[in-house]
């Protein structure tokens, strides 16, 4: 037995908390603008903050830990875990830039000026976090860009099957902040139209932020993670190989490590963060391994924007949400086929077979994760 | 599941800045980089030529690149200086644009990137940030990988930069006024195979548990270790020889790499060795080897 259970899963999205909203924004097929309206969530499920201990907490709980908490406790609860957690790992993937800037600008809000005595370390969320839900198991903050979360899920499968910890708890946080928008804008990797995926006017992706979280334990229900790999694409320090080629040994050394024929894999969770050359590279990969016998593909970035860091666990948890409706959700953005990629995402929702699923993540520092799910 | 393998560390290496550490190195690279990389890196930030210079030295000494190795690097705090810089272009009196290559330095994976690519490993790669446990936690994934089979072969750093005036760094990680503000870059080669090794890597933990280490010769103090804990534990190893390491490297929060490493660049007596911290939590940090 190669594979751990995805035990339950929850999300702050652009669609709001939980996932109930994000599938049917899912099912419907529009594109929201990205950016969470209020990211001090309202509603946060699963554990009452005001009960926690304040020494705890001496920024008080900001937007970023409040999504993260309502995320866990819809995993949680889905899971019909009890807390405390005991025996459990906690793995995070975030975006330490953004953390540092709303650290400070929090303290510019209290104090009207000047730059916050003391920031927390980028890895003190995920502290946070495990003292929040009582988990004494490893805890630790994968920081390899946009593949951050899914190596943090990959590393949550390696645990249990080591028999290290009884369950983990798996999050990606991102959200929005004016460096990396300011980062993005400077790379001309945005779209002022929002992301088109493949499409030939494809420019970029509109940046996106929210929290996903997952638990994840050897036995029970729920979709299951077979295998993955990490590996790094060292052709450039920003743009894939355009042979595909990095991309392309990520996803073999995935459906290997999982066991899983190429010619099994029901659909792809491409990437595709829409610029124009690692859009092609992704393609070409696909086609590379898959041969004519590409299965669909889809994009999730023009639903739920870039979340970056976050979007290893955000773009799975949507994955999964919308599997479990019972689809697998069209390519929001997709309109005009290009021609050089001699492929193209699909474009209409089409029933979730049971079988395995291949979700790629590939970031900066050419950091490549690929994630091999079984569901139904 | 396969039976645990035995891990060996076959070579090491440590960068600290020229002293006084207490004044601004932020130049003092160039020469160490022209000398072990052969080059300075076009575009590279001080953190990743930092890390690159102590990867390559580790590397060198351990003969060995391999596209199949895997990195792992542990960094608290990651780019300081980029991030500040960052920090005066976004926000006023900044014009408000981000400089690319500031912004994608600060990426804090882009040091393992550099040092992957430099050794031409494509293999796992992996940024992982702890606070003071960071050095610690990249090392424990190196050692459960080779442990486990998943890698043959694990180059594992940690990595942390300082910036300057002091008020500065103190702003993002606390210093005690007796504290001299440091920073460096160690790492370890890891391998399954014995013949050749420096030592063997025995463990790498994480406790909440009281400090109850025995059947120790050497014990390495790490920087929050205070005198209580140091008195248990030399109750415990009567005999064995304290080594304290932070005056050499300054504070930072990964010094831990430095504390192991450094012991082990020259010639390390025989016997079993840990190196003992806390994290500010309280939890033990320990890592333990075996020279001889």
């Amino acid at each position: 037995m190669n594979s751990v259970r995805i035990r339950g899963y929850g999300i702050v999205s652009t669609y709001g908390a939980g996932v109930a909203p994000l599938v049917a924004g899912l099912r419907r097929g529009t594109a929201e603008p990205g950016v969470l309206s209020d990211p001090a969530v309202a509603a946060l499920a699963g554990v009452k903050v005001s009960a926690l201990p304040p020494q705890m907490f001496r920024f008080d709980v900001d937007g970023s830990l409040a999504m993260v908490l309502a995320a866990a406790g819809e995993a949680l609860a889905q899971a019909g875990v009890q807390q405390p957690l005991g025996d459990c790992a906690v793995l995070c993937g975030a975006n330490t830039l953004a953390l540092a800037e709303h650290s400070d600008s929090d303290h510019r809000r209290v104090h009207g000026s000047g730059r916050a005595p003391l920031i927390p370390h980028p890895g003190e969320l995920a502290e946070r976090v495990a003292y929040a839900f009582g988990a004494t198991g490893p805890v630790l903050t994968f920081s390899t860009a946009c593949s951050s979360s899914a190596n943090a899920l990959l590393h949550a499968r390696a645990l249990i099957l080591r028999g290290q910890v009884t369950r983990a708890l798996v999050f990606g946080i991102e959200s929005l902040a004016m460096i990396t928008l300011s980062g993005f804008n400077s790379l001309m990797l945005l779209d002022a139209e929002g992301c088109r995926p493949f499409d030939a006017g494809r420019e970029g992706f509109q940046p996106g932020e929210g929290a996903a979280a997952l638990l994840l334990e050897a036995q029970g229900s729920g979709a299951r993670v077979l295998g993955g790999a990490n590996l790094c694409d060292i052709h450039h320090v920003t743009s894939a190989n355009p042979d595909g080629s990095g991309m392309a040994r990520s996803m073999r050394a995935a459906l290997a490590d999982a066991g899983v024929a190429a010619g099994e894999i029901v659909a792809i969770k491409a990437h595709a963060t829409a610029s124009r050359e690692n859009d092609a590279a992704e393609a070409t990969a696909m086609r590379t391994v898959f041969g004519d016998k590409l299965p669909p593909f889809t994009a999730l970035k023009r639903y739920l924007g870039h979340t970056s860091c976050a979007c290893g666990a955000v773009e799975t948890v949507a994955m999964l949400a919308a599997l479990d409706a019972g689809f697998v959700p069209p390519a929001a953005g997709f309109v005009h086929a290009d021609p050089a990629l001699g492929c193209g995402p699909l474009t209409q929702a089409q029933p979730a077979a049971a079988g395995a699923y291949l979700l790629n993540y590939f970031g900066f520092g050419g950091n490549y994760a690929s994630v091999v799910v079984a569901h139904g | 599941m396969a039976e645990a393998r035995r891990v060996f560390i076959h070579a090491v290496a440590t960068v600290t800045p020229p002293a006084p550490l207490t004044h601004d190195p932020d130049n003092d690279l160039g020469a160490l980089a022209k000398q072990v990389l052969g080059q300075r890196l076009r575009q590279a930030s001080h953190f990743i030529e930092l890390a690159t210079i102590g990867a390559r030295l580790c590397l060198n000494r351990a003969g060995a690149t391999a596209p199949d190795m895997a990195v792992y690097v542990g960094t608290a705090l990651g780019e300081v200086r980029k991030t500040d810089a960052l920090f005066q272009q976004v926000f006023p009196p900044g014009t408000g644009m981000a400089a690319p290559f500031d912004f994608i330095n600060a990426t804090a994976n882009m040091a393992a990137f550099y040092v992957a690519r430099l050794a031409g490993a494509s293999a796992r790669n992996l940024t992982v940030t702890q606070g003071l446990g960071s050095f610690e936690g990249a090392l424990q994934l190196g050692f459960d990988d080779v442990r486990a089979g998943a890698v043959d072969r694990a180059l594992v750093g940690g990595v942390d930069e300082n910036c300057f005036p002091r008020t500065a760094y103190v702003r993002r990680w606390p210093l005690r006024d007796d504290e001299v503000m440091g920073e460096g870059s160690a790492w370890l080669y890891l391998t399954h195979a014995e013949p050749g090794a420096l030592a063997e890597l025995l463990s790498v933990q994480r406790l909440r548990a009281p400090l109850d280490t025995a059947g120790l010769d050497h014990i390495v103090c790490g920087a929050q270790l205070g005198a209580a804990d140091t008195g248990v534990l030399t109750g415990l190893n009567p005999g064995a020889t304290l080594h304290h390491y932070i005056e050499r490297c300054g504070s930072y929060p990964t010094a831990a790499g430095f504390g192991v490493a450094g012991q082990l660049e020259g010639q390390p007596a025989r016997g079993q060795w840990a190196h003992v911290n806390r994290d500010i939590d309280g939890t033990l940090l320990l890592v333990r080897w075996r020279v001889g």
